[in-house]
């Protein structure tokens, strides 16, 4: 077991980062193009892309701002660079100053277009990852870590090996006073009477069945059949069968600790212990939701083998057998599918998993950070958007 | 009023303004690898966050639009990339688009072994669809090979749809129009006469169409690629700026000076003036734009995609 020592960067805002990375944010899907060009090939600078152009009448308006302005001040970031298209689209910055968070704002109004901005862009991300790379990792407490469990590409024996030897490294985490955040409501569906029954109050009991059978009439109201979104294709080919029978693999991310809360979409824990929050089982969306909700670190479960990764955040992924850990070594960072081979047991499996979120989060890159991935999806719950 | 224009003749009868090989990714996960793809053999690709956890008929509108990408007369060859295990999965995607006569390269991110080694493989498939594509050559084309794609949002918009829209007529052209704006004005006038197309048809060679469950803003792009525009108009209205389109060249006008005046490098025209003339403007644009003058989107290699959807992902 290596040593519980955590660094990291105390930010203005109170919480820890484990990354020091430069944001850059647009506002609408008109400023990505810029934005990414600002961040190319520049070290620490980071950028993410999306489809959202804010038009008034949007009732997901509240939820994608949320989304966009907690992912920007994640205490990964040491600083973010907002791009809107005029100056009247401060309200994402706003946002991420009111949580302590550094930021600065620049419109594309003012430098008649992408080109411009990419050159003025340029010069203040150069000068931001300078003030940044100034400042130092410090110790830790690892009360401070926010990890976020995942799933994706699941298949039969991710409920046997992978996940329950992250729900051991996430009991450990608890124990130790951090935050864990189980996630994936679509993938608690008969599973959620188990979790509610570990929750620490019958008010939590009681949100824990609320948001699962919330998700269920959402399913209903649009009158589909949620096989072929749960299980995926995907799963159905690694031998699962049901989502409930998924649900109860996926759940066991979350070990068996205590359910201390249950948050909404891209909000911050309030308090320690293992969380759930409301997102989809869509990998990315739940990704972005996590983290804008103030994970540092994720760890990813997946037995198909999934590449993904985040911009600003590391994240671990666990093969669930040892062929596909094979298969895609370089997607990939650990393979639980060495208690199958009987190289190791579940305890030793998860004690590896929580060394390396030690390792990692003290500056050791994952395969997505190498690669560079930056998967980044908005989770929407209205469709369509009215016209 | 008599045009000439040369395009690329595609299996399937319609004509390209452009001859680009596109590389799509069937599923959000395995964006990354085409966009890798791309960078490497300076091709197009589309960034999106769509392709799985997907429920009902939003599966088939969502494929719909994957297909009608890859089937646009701009594109002379796709590469789909898969990951795999998507609710979308690529596969079919290629094999649907394969069907349609479209020269057609899979490449899968699972199937290959990892990232690096699906980007290798793309980057082959590009290769041996280049030796075909790129002994494609424009040739004269009748009018009815050209569809304009044209959305708008506001009552000046429409009312230069509505002008762009005669011209095109008596051209001999076809345009279809996706709109966000109020249905009323369009009762007199060529709009009032439009055919209506589903979500992810063809649009009707030499006449005017309006494509159904459009989206809104920029999500029309995607709708119109769909249903066969080569080039797209956009009538940016309320102050919006402009979005490009990695498929079609966008020609992006301004609904006001203001805006045009902030944002000068990314739109093409101003578009704030009586509706007449800037129909006629964008048209003559459009002719010149069809025959390979570069737009603002263009030109500074926009590639945004935005997908309107029908249900949420679960």
């Amino acid at each position: 077991m290596s040593s519980l020592e955590l660094t990291g960067w105390r930010r203005k805002s109170g919480w820890w980062g484990i990354r020091n990375h430069v944001l850059v944010l647009p506002t609408n899907a008109a400023a990505d193009l810029a934005a990414g060009r600002i961040a190319e090939g520049m070290a620490g600078v980071r950028a993410v892309a999306h489809q959202w152009e804010d038009a008034g009448d949007d009732r997901d308006r509240e939820r994608i701002l949320r989304t966009l302005a907690g992912f920007s001040s994640n205490p990964n970031v040491a600083v973010a660079l907002v791009l809107g298209i005029t100056q009247d689209d401060r309200e994402i910055a706003e946002r991420i100053a009111a949580t302590g968070a550094a930021v600065e704002f620049m419109a594309m109004a003012d430098h008649r277009g992408t080109n411009g901005s990419v050159e003025a862009g340029r010069r203040v991300a150069s000068g931001l990852a300078d003030r940044a790379a100034a400042l130092e990792r410090e110790p830790m407490p690892i009360s401070d870590l926010i990890l976020g469990l995942e799933c994706g590409g699941s298949d039969a024996l991710s409920g046997i090996t992978a996940n329950p030897a992250l729900g051991i490294a996430s009991d450990r985490l608890v124990e130790l006073g951090g935050t864990s955040v189980l996630a994936e409501t679509s993938e608690l569906i008969g599973a959620e009477h188990l979790l509610a029954a570990r929750a620490v109050s019958p008010e939590v009991a009681r949100r824990v069945i609320e948001v699962v059978h919330a998700f269920e009439l959402a399913i209903l109201e649009l009158g589909v059949d949620i096989r072929g979104a749960q299980p995926a294709p995907g799963n159905i080919e690694g031998g699962l069968t049901t989502i409930e029978e998924k649900s109860l693999g996926a759940a066991k991310k979350g070990g068996d600790a205590p359910v201390s809360g249950v948050t909404d979409f891209a909000i911050r824990p309030a308090t320690k212990g293992l969380y759930i929050m409301d997102t989809p089982g869509h990998d990315i969306e739940q990704m972005t939701g996590m983290v804008a909700g103030g994970c540092q670190i994720a760890v990813f479960t997946t037995g198909r083998g999934t590449p993904t990764g985040c911009a600003i955040a590391p994240v671990i992924k666990v093969a669930t057998n040892t062929a596909i850990f094979n298969r895609m070594r370089l997607d990939l960072d650990l393979n639980a599918g060495a208690i199958l081979d009987g190289d190791e047991t579940l305890p030793s499996m998860g004690a590896r998993i929580f060394d390396e979120i030690v390792r990692v989060v003290n500056g050791g890159l994952t395969s997505s950070e190498r690669r560079g991935n930056h998967e980044f999806a908005i989770s929407r719950t209205s469709y369509p958007v009215p016209a | 009023m008599s045009i000439e224009l040369a395009g690329y003749l595609r299996a399937d009868g319609r004509w390209g303004a452009r001859n680009h090989i596109l590389v799509l990714p069937s599923v959000v996960c395995s964006g990354l690898a085409a966009e890798r793809i791309a960078q490497m053999t300076d091709t197009i690709h589309v960034v999106h966050q769509h392709g799985c956890g997907q429920v009902g008929d939003d599966v088939e509108h969502t494929e719909r639009a994957f297909f009608g990408m890859a089937t646009n007369p701009n594109v002379g060859g796709t590469v789909v990339v898969s990951l795999g295990c998507e609710t979308i999965q690529g596969k079919r995607l290629a094999d649907r688009i394969a069907r349609h006569g479209q020269r057609l390269k899979f490449t899968g991110i699972q199937l290959s072994g990892g990232t690096d080694k699906a980007v290798d493989a793309g980057c082959e498939a590009v290769a041996a669809l280049n030796v075909v594509v790129e002994q494609d050559t424009r040739r004269p084309m009748p009018p009815s090979g050209l569809l304009i794609g044209v959305d708008c949002d506001d009552e000046h918009g429409v009312q230069i749809a509505q002008a762009l829209a005669s011209i095109a007529e008596s051209a001999g052209a076809g345009m279809v129009l996706a709109a966000a704006g109020d249905k009323p004005t369009w009762s007199s006038g060529p709009l009032a006469q439009a055919a209506t197309v589903a979500y992810g048809d063809s649009a009707p060679a030499g006449r005017i169409s309006i494509v159904e469950e459009a989206g809104r803003g920029s999500e029309q792009h995607v709708a119109l690629a769909a249903a066969g525009a080569q080039v797209l108009i956009a009538l940016r209205g309320r102050g919006r700026p402009p979005v490009g389109f990695a498929i079609c060249p966008v020609i992006a006008a301004a609904g006001d000076t203001r805006t045009y005046t902030a944002l000068v490098d990314d739109f093409d025209v101003d578009g704030s003036g009586e509706p007449d003339t800037v129909a006629r403007s964008v048209w003559n644009r459009t002719l010149e734009v069809f025959g390979g003058r570069e737009t603002a989107s263009e030109r500074r290699g926009a590639r945004d995609f935005s997908l309107g959807r029908l249900a949420r992902n679960m």
